[in-house]
């Protein structure tokens, strides 16, 4: 387990020497800083104040980390910060945040965990920071630079079942996630693969690059968990169905069991097990994406921005290979992507609510994000300004012989969060991948396996006093 | 004595006993009040994430286990993996120690480095031979049996080869233990009962078994005793390599405990299913212990 805390660089900061290094960096400082000061607020009003920022291990995270001096230098606000793998990451931030012991002041979370996070009452909507003109200028920070589908993923009305971009703001997206598909255009184009628009055309394209190019057709996330569940997977499904079908009925009954879904789901498995990597069942997401990267599969369909993995020579055998486009339609004609942002929110047990918030907005500027996609990666980015700055333009435009920015910006059009907002989604997501789990490997039918799902996500939900 | 000797002499009784074992108290109320907490919360619906719903719920949780496939499916791998541990890892081991107890070469060279896979940590244990035990001919270890003859095995991505290399890496981490204690115990039994049995004529394997194993007896039960509290709740192997997957195949009681705990948080489940581990660990224990004595006292 990895753990950071930057108590070390508080002392030095406050030793005699260091400070005459400060002042000798003042200058430095200032350009450093201009920017942030802006903002007509006053970023010294919580000087002296302590935070404790809990982060997923993340290259978003690995970009903050060298600014927080400046952040530090601009309000005059401590920051020491915690860094865990994803797992071990919201395991502690849920036992921190249920006991309310205010550990951790502003957090890393995105949409579906806030349906977590919202009921107990344990994260803070924004919307009050934001509107207030002592602690936010509106026209610097310019919330309306966001894609206006990130931010209302992000907004919940509490109410299970529905309500996504509807009430408070509860969390800031620092980045932007849907899920397309990635092929091979090289092998597509040597062995006239036709890109597939159809699940089953899909699920033929696989099978012929196995058979002509000696790699899996496909590649996918498998593991027993809700991690392989939301991206490649329910984006087809929701095509599938033309944006029709959703984990649940109108009265929150699980309806994996449903024809289409059952339909669907055989499709897929049937097309992993013939055409994937033998240990598709054991398969993480950086596993798939590094398979992929290592010239062994055909076809991937996973987070967008995975692209800039497939396309750095330096870590790629498939940069300049890869070609991208919508995961297929249904019979409508429509893409439907789920849609992911990690984003940052404060927690209600912090003391210093202020400082989080102000903490928040600076991680959140323009700059500071901009300064996270150009420096280290973290795409796709969650404001427009960064996506049409001209050297991210310069390095996205290229990928796939620009034809990845152009299937982005139509998988956006109708890209949503594509789960339905409940608490217990980690456990339904769970659920339902042991049910992928018990087809693949023939242990039950399709219809089956999904019927035993659903019954157990209602015996979950009723437990939990859902529904 | 004067008064002020006595008071020092009155101070030393009353006080030095007490100031002696707080250490030890602290130490124990450090590790009982978990315990406590724990074992209450296995009587309780205690869920992180709502509230309002913990209740005491007496034996719920215990009773509704039995009716839990999960459960069912993870107490018999929890058994079987233990069995088949334990086995594989005495016999290997018994073996080795054996071969090292003869006059061969290099004996100190193998002994030191036997000792390699004790001073790693299992997690990287276990992310090394995930490594190497990639499904496809590009895993080293695939390649290694393609030189004689064998097809790529598919060690993590199907169920029966998830469970053997849970069994080889924990057998791996943990053959030099089994190893050096009997080793150990070889080197430290007495010559007359060999001397005695060469007289009359005994062959090496009647050596074996009528001498050497009974002598050796209480240090294969005291192996036996560790690895088989080891094995029945293993947890970072697992969770390294297959989170108890594909197809719950490799779940056991630890992981399910995990899962309930941490990933779902519900407590009061997680804790029960904890404490019945903990319960199996204790039972195996107390019969291994009352072996171990009984083959102590029948060897002096």
């Amino acid at each position: 387990m990895r753990v950071q805390r930057r108590w070390i660089n508080r002392l030095l900061l406050s030793s005699p020497l260091a400070m005459g290094g400060a002042l000798g960096a003042s200058a430095q400082d200032d350009a450093a800083l201009a920017y942030y000061r802006e903002a007509k607020i006053n970023w010294k009003q919580a000087d002296g104040q302590s935070l404790t920022i809990g982060l997923n291990k993340h290259p978003f995270t690995e970009s903050l980390l060298p600014l927080i001096p400046e952040f530090r230098r601009l309000t005059g606000i401590n920051v020491e910060y915690l860094i865990l793998p994803e797992a071990e990451y919201f395991t502690k931030l849920v036992a921190d945040l249920s006991q309310q012991r205010g550990e951790f002041s502003v957090i890393m979370t995105g949409p579906m965990r806030n349906w977590q996070y919202v009921p107990p009452d344990w994260i803070l909507p924004l919307d009050g920071f934001l509107n207030n003109a002592k602690l936010t200028d509106q026209s610097w920070f310019k919330l309306d630079d966001f894609y206006p589908a990130l931010i209302k993923a992000n907004r919940w009305d509490g109410k299970t079942g529905g309500g996504v971009g509807e009430g408070p703001l509860y969390s800031i997206p620092v980045l932007a996630e849907s899920y397309i598909l990635a092929y091979r255009k090289d092998i597509f184009d040597q062995y006239n693969i036709k890109v597939p628009t159809t699940l089953e055309e899909m699920a033929e394209a696989a099978a012929l690059v196995k058979k002509n190019a000696g790699i899996p057709g496909i590649v996918a996330r498998g593991t027993p968990s809700v991690a392989s569940m939301g991206t490649g997977f329910l984006s087809g499904l929701k095509s599938y169905t033309d944006g029709q079908w959703s984990e649940f009925d109108g009265k929150l009954n699980a309806n994996f069991h449903d024809p289409r879904s059952v339909k669907y789901t055989e499709l897929w498995i049937n097309m992993v097990r013939d055409s994937g990597p033998p240990n598709w069942a054991n398969m993480q997401w950086y596993d798939a994406m590094e398979a992929f990267t290592a010239g062994q599969a055909g076809m991937i369909a996973d987070a967008d921005f995975f692209a800039a993995n497939y396309e750095d020579p330096k870590k790629s055998k498939v940069a300049g290979k890869v070609g991208y486009a919508l995961i297929p339609p249904g019979p409508g004609g429509k893409t439907y992507s789920g849609l992911w942002t990690w984003a940052l929110g404060i927690s209600k047990a912090t003391k210093n609510k202020e400082a989080a918030w102000l903490f928040v907005q600076w991680a959140t500027a323009q700059r500071t994000l901009l300064n996270a996609t150009l420096g280290y990666r973290n795409y796709n980015p969650s404001r427009m300004s960064i996506t049409n700055d001209p050297k991210v333009q310069e390095i996205m435009g290229s990928w796939g012989n620009g034809s990845y920015l152009k299937v982005l910006a139509k998988n956006l059009e109708t890209a949503r969060v594509a789960w339905t907002p409940q608490p217990e989604r980690t456990r339904l997501g769970d659920i339902w991948a042991r049910a992928l789990h018990e087809i693949y490997f023939k242990r039950l039918s399709a219809a089956d396996a999904l019927k035993k799902a659903s019954v157990e996500v209602d015996k979950v939900l009723k437990e939990a006093g859902i529904k | 004595m004067n008064t002020a000797q006595k008071r020092r002499h009155w101070r030393q009784e009353k006080f030095l006993p007490y100031l002696l074992l707080a250490p030890a108290l602290i130490l124990l109320a450090g590790m009982i009040y978990p315990f406590a907490l724990g074992s209450y919360y296995s009587f309780t619906s205690y869920w992180l994430q709502y509230p309002n719903r913990f209740r005491f719920v007496w034996l719920d949780n215990y009773i509704n286990l039995v009716t839990e496939p999960l459960f069912l499916s993870s107490l018999e791998f929890t058994l079987a993996f233990t069995l088949a541990a334990v086995v594989i890892q005495v016999g290997l081991g018994l073996a080795i120690a054996l071969f090292l107890h003869g006059r061969i070469p290099g004996r100190g060279a193998i002994r030191a480095l036997m000792l390699l896979p004790l001073m790693m940590p299992p997690v990287i244990t276990a992310l090394m031979w995930k490594i190497m035990m990639a499904s496809t001919n590009a895993g080293i270890l695939n390649h290694m049996l393609s030189f004689v003859g064998v097809d790529p095995i598919n060690w993590f991505g199907s169920t029966g080869g998830a469970v053997a290399s849970i069994l080889i890496i924990d057998t791996w981490g943990n053959l030099p233990f089994v190893a050096l204690i009997l080793l150990g115990g070889l080197q430290a039994l007495p010559n007359e009962p060999y001397e005695a049995a060469r007289v009359d004529g005994a062959g090496a394997l009647a050596v074996l078994r009528y001498v050497t194993l009974p002598l050796l007896s209480p240090f294969i039960v005291l192996v036996v005793l560790f690895r088989t509290m080891d094995s029945l709740r293993i947890f970072d192997v697992i969770y390294a390599t297959t989170l108890g997957g594909p197809n719950d195949a490799t779940t056991n009681l630890h992981i399910m405990a995990y899962q309930y705990s941490f990933q779902w948080f519900q407590m009061g489940k997680g804790m029960a299913q904890a404490i019945v581990l903990l319960l199996l660990v204790v039972i195996c224990s107390y019969l291994l212990m009352r072996l171990w004595n009984r083959a102590s006292e029948s060897t002096q």
